[in-house]
């Protein structure tokens, strides 16, 4: 196992279960795991709609992730413009606050380091037209990665840009008639 | 000025909240007093809204907690008597339950029992 790759007992005592999508449906949020080029470990929490509460990367390293995951999500996000610094949360965790399994776990590591997580979480805001707009998430298989975009609030998944491309550059077959 | 001997002891206990998050209030308040207490120490709160106040919360977060341009709240220290500052909570950006299982995990830890004892962990 990667020196930085979470072991179960921590990745179990991480977890946040559970929660509603605040503001827009209401719906039980999933979370989603991604795979990540980094190495810790990338999730993204999101209603069925695709409107994501947070996007949580978690690594077992001392040092700020930040820069890193911001690279990160520019690369997976139209535009990258709407990933911004202020926008990422650091919080670094320690065993106390994980429970005791983890702490016990994380008592007896060496050398001795905390749990970094960063949390993107972009909160409803007013487009250029004055409508509100959210953070969707695109996870279907068209493209090679998930895709992050930003969209009214009655959007969902299926609006995602690259789906869009990937349609307008792939010439629909003719209908048969009968 | 006298210079103290002995092993530092736990001095205070400071929380940095803002009055509208609820992660802060009333959840770690009740538990920041509910902690202060089983330490035998002060707790501070530290608003990030109120002058007076949010520079001292600004210095604890830049230089012994997890700072970003918009950091979390809240976040929880314990000072010591030598100086010394531990972070020992910062607030889930999830759901606030998942914060108050933070909270209960602190309460009942191994780390809470060794310094009641008079251990430095």
């Amino acid at each position: 196992m990667p020196a930085h790759t979470l072991p179960r007992v921590l990745e179990v005592a991480l977890a946040a279960p559970g929660g509603r999508c605040y503001r827009h449906c209401e719906r039980p949020v999933r979370t989603r795991r991604l795979r990540s080029p980094l190495p810790g470990t990338w999730q993204v929490r999101a209603c069925p709609a695709g409107v994501v509460s947070v996007v949580v990367y978690t690594e077992w390293v001392r040092r700020d992730l930040s820069q890193d995951v911001l690279h990160l999500l520019r690369g997976h996000t139209v535009p990258r413009s709407l990933v911004h610094a202020r926008d990422l949360r650091l919080a670094t965790r320690h065993g106390p606050e994980l429970g005791t399994a983890a702490e016990r776990f994380l008592a007896r590591a060496r050398p001795r380091r905390g749990i970094r997580v960063v949390y993107w979480r972009v909160y409803p805001f007013q487009g250029k037209d004055g409508a509100e707009r959210r953070l969707f998430v695109c996870l279907r298989t068209r493209h090679p990665t998930p895709v992050f975009f930003a969209a009214p609030s009655s959007a969902t998944a299926g609006d995602c840009p690259s789906c869009a491309a990937v349609r307008r550059s792939t010439p629909r077959r003719a209908r048969k008639r009968r | 000025m006298a210079r103290r001997s002995g092993p530092a002891r736990p001095r205070q206990l400071s929380i940095v909240l803002a009055q509208w998050c609820p992660h802060c209030v009333p959840l770690s308040v009740r538990n920041g007093r509910r902690l202060a207490r089983r330490l035998g120490v002060p707790l501070r709160l530290l608003d990030i809204d109120r002058r007076g106040e949010n520079a001292e919360a600004d210095r604890l977060v830049r230089k012994f907690g997890d700072a970003s341009p918009d950091y979390l709240i809240p976040q929880v220290f314990l000072e010591w008597s030598d100086g010394r500052v531990d972070p020992l909570l910062t607030g889930f950006s999830e759901q606030v339950s998942r914060t108050a299982r933070a909270w209960r995990d602190l309460l009942a830890s191994d780390w809470l029992r060794a310094v009641r004892a008079g251990a430095r962990p």
